[in-house]
């Protein structure tokens, strides 16, 4: 079995669990946002969309300013952007909160190339400078830890936003007052509302959220990880980090894991020329993993209660 | 005989107004409730009571009036504006999230701080053993939500009310789901409160609960008040009359029945509730061609699982079921339609109805695939449907202005009236009869009644459950009466209600009687 | 509460006949979620410098042959425009059939997918065989293809509840990755070629109207290039089945009840599980036949143009705008298809992206979905009396789906 001894020997290299790492971070930060979208009772199939975004617009802005964080900020706030139009739609229109996510999607797909062309005529979008990436950062000292140091300290600055952002956000669900309200309105809005949460608030804030965090694995694609914008450049990830959310049973840490394993899987991908196995192949295992989840072969998982249900007060 | 100006309010409404499209829900509704007092606002289903403390709790908004607490104008615009107020409120269908512990059901919206944003669960857990030990509320604030019995996930709800601070408190219909038993031990803890100095606005239909704790009650009827009373000088005959606004005459034409052979016969069932529960604990009875046999009852003490097994539309656990010859204990829905059983099931907007069909495709409504409706159970007969439904819609008087109406624009009374007509149509052996005149005008009430003893007389064998005790009464050739998931006695038609009362709450009986004869 | 409707069904006003009244009304919201997306696209163009006049005559002639200001060919626009729009027919009906069921096939591109693969696997291996064989089997393989990929779903959904839209998304991108995987360096890629399959046998090719010939001039062109094949013809005949399956069977009427109120459906005996899987099942067949005849009657061999396919997306958008019924599939195709031929036409005459299209479409879903109109009647009164009390609800996503769930209690 040459295909297992391929698989045996890249494992062992510190690059591959490196490149894991990053793979899973780019899919983590859509996945988080997905998380606290459908915590709070609105269904998020957009994270697509709200990264590609933050992709192109932060290429525009750093192209612009030749400022990597100024960039960052742009796509972040791209990300956002799209999310408040998701929420807009679903929240205060009540539209079924999937087909706003899809058209999202199209429209982000859409708006990108149309922008582009706009902008950039027929020409490419352009490439980056070294200098106006987000930069990679070594932590002086734990970076030479053989192989942990390489995997874990040799990072990209978002990769360590990323760590850091999951810690909070798995604190803010499950130990603040915050996350207590927004599971509560996830389960059964007319609850939180009688108790005196404001539900709408509530859902707004987390799906702009998510499209903050969306908007910051778009920037880290493209400005980080790459150094320019080409169409469609998330190919799938969006609903990757979908998958990674339902697998992860809508647990912060539990979508981490999830990452993980897809971002491994990516990163044998990329390592591709030593494995003797189509990419294309590989590249199936997310989605055919979520649907044996789906399947409850490995325990179910079971979104909140009042998930994409919009919420509406009696008085209207 | 309204408000005396000595007394404290705790709440004034004046001239509350709310029209929803199409229907006044309160129209011009005074109501005042002193504070210190147990106040029962009562009424039929329907009559405004809930959108008239909706409104008070800030959920609904009316079109005008205004509303004074504790002697201040108050603008109540959301809950959390009652709450700020001391108004809490208890509802009907339980503001409970089923995953969270009763202290983080209880805790939310007013969650003790213990850092930065983070909640302290430890000492909302103590501030609500304080609240229980006080009001003498034994409630386990760890248990998961939504595995606690009924009458506790209430006593969450009060307890929840208790801890925002409310002073004023409105529970709507809150007895609704509970066993007598339960009902008991609420009104003690709702006698504390008050000798705790709490206000209770108490919504209730029943007319013995009114009695059995309020001070004061106001009838409403079709969205106004009709009648502000004081208990100790009233009595049930005046707030009924009161309630539906004339004498309540349920009297039914009917022969002496003329009971047949044995049509149906149930042998010990056992079933399980949603929730998991032993509801069926061994039910038997025989039903015969040509009689109405009573099913009277507390709601919740089975009833409803045992319509729905012999329906087809639940799954026994044990016991045996014979349709004449016929074992049809396993049967589902459609073969125990194609047996001959017609089911009138006791939720008729949700179940017996598919609201967004038009009447004549509700009227097929578990027949489509039959021979009279399709052809080779492919491609509906659509003018047979046409001919079948108008030939029904004359004969149930059926006020529609055609077939193709959605059933969903119709009344109350002609809703129901499309599926007894759906039901009967087919001529069934037995008909399963659940709470077959519930919500619906008197003059529809009165159609229905008619239809089931005709039904009897062409010999059907009906059951009849309901939980309006006149009218099993009146319908009535026997009456079986269901406890706690048994059938504690068979009575005969005359008995009388102060047995039957005693019965259907556990008391008197001494246990099963002469059983299926 | 519930005795509102009935008050409201009788308002007093013109007394239109209630048919015309019902499709005048069912008309606003699809037209209006149209004339919605067209002006916010106009300022979406203006704002980056475009001319949306322009833009707009370029869509009208792409798509339609109308007002050409550079010499386009009109008969071929709008033969474009139905090669572009017979798979819509298809795969909108895919859409539409398990909305009925109260299910969100988001799976249409997926089953779309796999019934090319499968025609186009059958189409080379049996290369040989004569039309009347093989033309039966590449139609029928990817029917059965596609109910496989939606069936799927169908059973996930009916056993164990896995919820339909996650399930058809992941299945989408298995498909997509599969068709990478075929013929990019896979079983399926030509011989040193590029990425593409080898075509299809002469057999398995749906024929087109015109015959392809060079010296037969037709409106000017040379017949060959016009590609509007039979395709179409099945394409019709299927959305006819749908009508007729929907209004007219017994099963239909089952999966309507199902969608409106599975509690319902229960009560008349109704096997829920099996009406779900059933009705997936037969919108996979209907998704998978427009993806065989895409490989039998345009491209005749898989080619990478297939990983950018939208087709079973284009379809919800379809299935949305046309409110889930055949004549409202029929005239959203129609649109779709006259955009998507439209916009290279606008991308020549206009220099407007062609991608555009994407974001009108996506315009037409917000709002289709939001139903702005509605909130705006609600929010003006004046703006227009409300309609029937059922109308609102029978438009928007939750269109025909249990709609039920939320008037408030039945008790006051």
């Amino acid at each position: 079995m040459s295909f297992l001894t391929d698989i045996g020997h890249v494992l062992l290299t510190a690059d591959l669990w490196r490149a894991a790492l990053e793979a899973a971070v780019l899919l983590l930060l859509p996945a988080l946002g997905g998380v606290i979208s459908e915590r709070s009772g609105v269904v998020n199939i957009a994270m697509e969309g709200m990264m590609l975004t933050g992709a192109f617009f932060a290429v525009v802005a750093d192209l612009a300013w030749q400022n990597p964080w100024l960039g960052a900020l742009i796509g972040i706030l791209a990300g956002g952007l799209m999310a408040l139009i998701h929420a807009v739609v679903s929240i205060r229109f009540r539209a079924d909160q999937i087909v706003s996510g899809i058209a999202i999607n199209i429209f982000a797909a859409g708006l990108t190339l149309f922008l582009v062309q706009r902008i950039y005529g027929l020409q490419d979008v352009g490439h980056v400078g070294q200098s106006s990436l987000l930069p990679y950062i070594n932590i002086p000292l734990v970076d030479q830890i053989p192989f942990l140091g390489r995997v874990l300290f040799q990072q990209n600055v978002v990769v360590y936003a990323a760590i850091i952002l999951l810690v909070l956000v798995q604190i803010v669900l499950f130990r603040t007052r915050l996350g207590l309200r927004i599971r509560a309105v996830g389960e059964h809005p007319q609850a939180a509302d009688t108790a005196g949460i404001n539900v709408y608030a509530i859902r707004y804030g987390a799906v702009i959220t998510s499209g903050l965090l969306s908007g910051l694995a778009g920037a880290f694609l493209a400005i980080g990880i790459s150094n320019t914008f080409v169409p469609n450049m998330t190919d799938g990830r969006g609903y990757i980090a979908l998958a990674a959310m339902i697998f992860g049973k809508w647990r912060p840490l539990g979508a981490f894991v999830a990452c993980l394993i897809f971002g491994l899987g990516q990163a044998i991908y990329d390592a591709n020329s030593v494995i003797h196995v189509s990419q294309y192949l590989l590249s199936m295992l997310p989605y055919i993993l979520t649907l044996v989840v789906l399947a409850g072969v490995v325990g179910r998982s079971i979104p909140p209660a009042a998930d994409g249900l919009p919420y509406a007060p009696e008085n209207e | 005989m309204s408000t005396q100006p000595t007394e404290k309010l705790a709440v004034e409404m004046r001239g509350i107004t709310k029209a929803w499209p199409g229907v006044v829900a309160n129209d011009h509704v005074d109501l005042s409730v002193r504070a210190g007092e147990v106040h029962a606002l009562v009424g039929e289903n329907g009559a405004g009571k809930s959108t008239l403390m909706n409104i008070l709790y800030g959920l609904v908004r009316a079109n005008s009036g205004e509303i004074i607490v504790n002697g201040t104008p108050a603008r109540i615009n959301g809950p959390r504006d009652a709450i700020s107020l001391g108004i809490g409120m208890v509802h009907q269908h339980f503001m409970l999230i089923p995953v969270f512990t009763v202290g983080e059901n209880i805790m939310l919206g007013r969650e003790p701080v213990a850092g930065p944003g983070l909640y302290d669960y430890g000492r909302a857990r103590k501030e609500i053993a304080d609240l229980t030990k006080r009001y003498g509320l034994d409630l386990d604030p760890d248990a998961r939500t939504g595995d606690l019995p009924v009458g506790l996930q209430q006593r969450a709800e009060i307890v929840k009310v208790l801890y925002r601070g409310a002073n004023i408190l409105i529970l709507d219909e809150p007895t609704g789901v509970l066993t007598p038993q339960e009902t008991d031990e609420l009104f003690v803890v709702l006698r504390g409160l008050v000798k705790e100095g709490k206000t209770i606005v108490f919504i209730t239909h029943k007319l013995r609960e009114v009695l059995a704790i309020s001070d004061r009650i106001t009838v409403m009827r079709r969205g106004k008040v009709v009648g502000h009373l004081t208990t100790k000088d009233t009595n049930e005959q005046e707030i009924a009359t009161l309630m539906v606004g004339r004498e309540v005459l349920l009297r039914v034409d009917k022969k002496p029945a003329n009971p047949g052979a044995v049509t149906f016969r149930v042998e010990n069932l056992t079933a399980n509730s949603d929730r998991g529960v032993q509801a069926l604990r061994g039910i038997s009875f025989d039903l015969h061609k040509g009689e109405i046999l009573g099913i009277a009852g507390v709601e919740g003490n089975g009833q409803s699982e045992l319509v729905e097994v012999l329906a087809g539309t639940r799954r026994p656990t044990g016991g045996k079921v014979l349709l004449g010859d016929n074992d049809v204990t396993t049967a589902d829905a459609r073969e125990e339609r194609e047996a001959g059983v017609g089911h009138i099931p006791e939720d008729r907007r949700g179940v017996g109805l598919v609201l967004n069909y038009s009447i004549a495709d509700n009227l097929i409504l578990g027949r489509e695939r039959s021979a009279l409706f399709s052809w080779r159970h492919l491609l509906l007969r659509l003018d047979a449907i046409r001919a079948w439904a108008r030939r029904l819609v004359k004969e149930f008087d059926i006020r529609t202005p055609s077939i193709e109406t959605q059933a969903r624009a119709l009344s109350g009374g002609n809703q129901q009236k499309i599926i007894v007509a759906r039901e009967m149509a087919s001529n069934p052996k037995v008909l399963l009869a659940a709470q077959p005149t519930r919500g619906v005008d008197i003059g529809a009430i009165e159609f229905i009644h008619r239809r089931l003893v005709a039904e009897r007389d062409e010999g059907a064998a009906i059951l009849l459950v309901s939980a309006e005790l006149d009218e099993i009464r009146s319908l009535s050739d026997r009456i079986a009466v269901m406890y706690e998931g048994r059938i504690v006695s068979f009575e005969p038609a005359d008995a009388p209600e102060e047995r039957l009362g005693l019965l259907m709450t556990g008391g008197g009986g001494s246990g099963e009687r002469t059983g299926a004869a | 509460m519930a005795a509102s409707s009935a008050t409201l069904g009788k308002t007093p006003g013109p007394r239109l006949p209630s048919g015309l009244r019902r499709v005048a009304g069912g008309f606003a919201v699809p037209v209006g979620s149209v004339a919605f997306a067209f002006i916010i696209g106009a300022v979406i163009v203006v704002v980056t410098g475009g001319d949306p006049f322009k833009a707009y005559a370029g869509l009208l002639c792409g798509g339609f042959g109308l007002a050409c200001a550079n010499g386009e060919n009109s008969a071929l626009q709008i033969s474009t425009t139905i090669v572009f729009l017979t798979p819509l027919l298809m795969a909108g009906v895919a859409v539409a059939l398990p909305f009925r069921a109260g299910l969100f096939n988001i799976g249409a591109e997926g089953q779309f997918l796999a019934g090319a693969v499968a025609c186009t696997i059958i189409g080379v291996k049996f290369s040989s065989l004569p039309a009347p064989i093989l033309l039966p089997m590449v139609l029928l393989g990817g029917m059965v293809a596609g109910a496989i990929w939606a069936g799927v779903p169908g059973v996930l959904k009916a056993t164990v509840g896995a919820h339909e839209v996650v399930t058809t998304i992941m299945l989408n991108y298995v498909a997509q990755w599969l068709i990478r995987y075929l013929i990019v360096g896979g079983p399926l890629q030509l011989p040193h070629g590029f990425s593409a399959s080898p075509p299809i046998g002469v057999g398995a090719r749906l024929p087109s109207f015109l015959p392809n010939d060079n010296t037969l001039i037709i409106f000017g062109l040379p017949a060959g290039v016009y590609r509007v094949h039979t395709g179409l013809i099945i394409a019709i005949a299927a959305l006819a089945l749908f009508a007729v399956l929907l209004w007219r069977t017994a099963l239909g009427y089952e999966i309507r009840a199902v969608g409106q109120s599975q509690k319902a459906a229960r009560y008349a005996g109704i096997n829920v599980s099996r009406t779900i899987i059933v009705t997936m099942v037969i919108a996979g067949a209907f998704a998978g036949l427009a993806g065989a005849i895409q490989i039998a009657g345009v491209d005749h061999n898989l080619t990478d143009k297939y990983f950018n396919d939208t087709t079973g997306f284009d379809a919800i958008a379809v299935a949305l705008l046309g409110l889930g019924s055949a004549v409202g599939i029929l005239f959203a195709s129609i649109l779709f298809g006259a955009l998507h031929a439209g916009g290279s036409v606008m991308q020549a005459d206009a220099g407007i992206s062609s991608s555009l299209v994407q974001v009108l479409q996506a315009l037409i879903l917000f709002s289709i979905a939001a139903n702005f109109l509605r909130v705006l009647r609600v929010r003006f009164p004046t703006f227009g009396r409300r309609p029937q009390a059922p109308a609102p609800e029978t438009a928007g996503a939750t269109l025909m789906t249990e709609s039920a769930k939320a008037p408030p209690s039945e008790s006051t």
